[in-house]
């Protein structure tokens, strides 16, 4: 699959809530090649700076037909409150698409679980799949503002629900509650898949893996290259055998890969 | 006599030996930053650049370091990734024949937990068509035998350089660590005992503390910190060893702009290997190399050895 390491002009920066952002570039060479799941590295340091010296990986949340890719991310850190200062007219340096995205299940209700920002690798996927199967999505979060763009999700099916630990949307409670009440629904297979924080992962994997359904994970490591180069972006593999590294068989693993008593 | 000055090609020529290895031009990929060349394909052109050092091979696969593997720190990466490699008979087997179809020098990284060890690796190599020359690493600061506790003792590394010089007939890199009191020590016993050349430096050994979970950040706690942050402490080395021994010296650390590699050249390095900044952006050696000729071209520079200043 092509890769290309390109000087992206930024279209949009937003700020959707407090320390949340939609990051809109223009790079249709890699939204061309850009599956569900793939990620980008974004520089976002100024100019021949060294400081803050490497990218950032981030998912590709969302693409247009006229070449823009969209970034939602939060600022948790010095070089994504950098990336957050940087302005339309300037430009980035995007590195993608890169990694092992979602792989698509035809034959069986989708169910996509999503925590937090973890619902930026799940937006192409459920488009993708609302083309042509039954799509389920499941959303949780803290509270409401932690999941402005909620909304490009309610549209694309009516098995929508959102739980929110403060109640200040959707049912009060958690993602995994949402989860029991639709595993209870569904007699037959299913396909799921998660991205979120490490714990609600492991939660999810736990549910389904007793009901033997299969489960694909995006997974999220501190990584320095993005390509498989540096090997920085490890996860031991739940057969004890060394361990998965993020960026290249990843981000997307099949849950049972993993060894999550791990706690990273 | 009439001084004339040589009329300038509009090619300087970048060509250089290695001891008995010629390079097409001074800028290669060093280990650990490169993997085994195919990841980088389609984003660099590996032919491009004077060589190719790939991941560090040991006797048997490695799994590497449990995570956390990595941390940014100012100008800097800190790492403890631990070897993690596919090991020499996959290395052959699955890397080798795509590695050697690319046009140009593959050297192999090697490293052991014994004299022996690296010796078998050297003498496996010493028949695989392709390889071009061995870079022994004895600095790798991330593992707790072997790896550095030869690059700190300058009499095991002594053992280890015969050693592997008996094992090959192929060119023999001594990979040297920073993590010394003299390295010139160190560089001086290596090319007593037949060393073809030798390259430096290895990562500094560092360390980081996350203040949130009040733990080390890194799950070895050390690791080996590398990028810009280290360039000066790096040339400095290469300054020393430069002027310490009569083997050709391969300067490494903190290369990241054709400006930086320049002055490695300066300080005596016959070539440049960038690591860190390929895994900030993957193309970092082709616009090293664009740079040095360039200034090389400005300057009327007609052959790279002329950039060295003299002692």
């Amino acid at each position: 699959m092509p890769r290309f390491d390109i000087p992206a002009n930024i279209v949009e920066q937003t700020q959707l809530a407090h320390g949340i952002f939609l990051l809109t570039v223009n790079a249709p060479a890699i939204l061309d090649s850009a599956n569900p799941g793939q990620f980008c590295m974004l520089e976002v340091k100024y100019n021949n700076s060294r400081d803050p010296l490497l990218r950032r990986p981030l998912s590709i949340y969302k693409t247009r037909a006229n070449g823009q890719i969209s970034f939602l991310y939060k600022e948790v850190g010095r070089g994504t409150r950098l990336l957050s200062k940087r302005r339309p007219g300037e430009i980035v340096r995007v590195l993608g698409p890169l990694g092992q995205g979602f792989r698509l299940i035809h034959d069986r209700p989708c169910i996509l679980v999503g925590g937090g920002l973890g619902i930026a690798s799940l937006l192409l996927l459920a488009e993708r799949i609302n083309q042509s199967g039954k799509l389920i999505i499941l959303i949780g979060a803290g509270n409401a503002s932690e999941i402005p763009t909620v909304e490009d999700f309610s549209g694309l099916t009516r098995y929508f629900h959102v739980a929110t630990e403060d109640g200040s949307l959707g049912q009060r409670g958690m993602v995994t509650d949402l989860l029991a009440q639709t595993l209870q629904e569904i007699t037959g297979m299913a396909q799921i898949y998660t991205c979120g924080p490490w714990p609600m992962m492991k939660a999810v994997y736990h549910m389904v893996c007793k009901r033997n359904i299969p489960c694909q994970v995006s997974l999220e490591a501190a990584m320095a290259c993005g390509i498989g180069l540096c090997l920085g972006c490890a996860v031991p593999k739940s057969d004890g055998q060394g361990f998965l590294h993020v960026c290249k068989e990843g981000p997307v693993f099949d849950a049972d890969q993993v060894n999550w008593e791990y706690s990273l | 006599m009439i001084h004339q000055k040589n009329p300038i090609s509009r090619f300087p020529n970048l060509s250089i030996n290695i001891g008995p290895l010629r390079l097409k031009n001074p800028v290669l990929l060093a280990s650990g930053t490169c993997g085994y060349g195919t990841e980088l394909d389609g984003l660099l052109d590996l032919e491009q650049v004077g060589g190719i050092i790939v991941k560090g091979i040991s006797i048997k696969p490695r799994p590497g370091n449990p995570p956390p593997r990595l941390v940014e720190t100012p100008c800097g990466l800190l790492n403890s990734i631990g070897l993690e490699n596919v090991g020499i008979e996959s290395f052959i087997r699955d890397k080798l024949p795509w590695l050697r179809n690319v046009k140009t020098s593959l050297i192999v990284n090697i490293l052991g937990n014994s004299v022996e060890e690296y010796s078998e690796i050297a003498k496996k190599l010493d028949g695989a068509e392709g390889v071009k020359a061995i870079e022994v690493n004895i600095s790798c600061p991330n593992v707790k035998a072997g790896g550095i506790a030869f690059g700190t003792d300058p009499e095991a590394a002594a053992s280890v350089t015969h050693a592997v010089k008996k094992a090959t007939s192929l060119p023999v890199i001594i990979k040297l660590t920073p993590n010394v009191t003299d390295i010139t020590e160190v560089a001086r016993k290596v090319a007593a005992s037949g060393a073809d050349a030798i390259s430096l430096i290895n990562t500094l050994l560092g360390m980081a503390i996350d203040i949130k979970s009040g733990r080390p950040a890194l799950a070895n706690v050390f690791g080996g910190l590398s990028g810009p942050a280290i360039k000066p402490i790096a040339l400095r080395m290469v300054w020393q060893v430069v002027r310490a021994v009569d083997i050709p010296v391969i300067g490494i650390g903190g290369i990241s702009t054709p400006d930086d590699a320049i002055e490695f050249l300066m300080a005596g390095a016959k070539a440049v290997e960038i690591g860190t900044a390929t895994l900030v952006r993957p193309d970092t050696a082709k616009n090293v190399l664009a740079g040095i000729k360039d200034y090389m071209e400005t300057n009327s520079i007609q052959n790279i050895e002329n950039l060295q200043l003299p002692a």
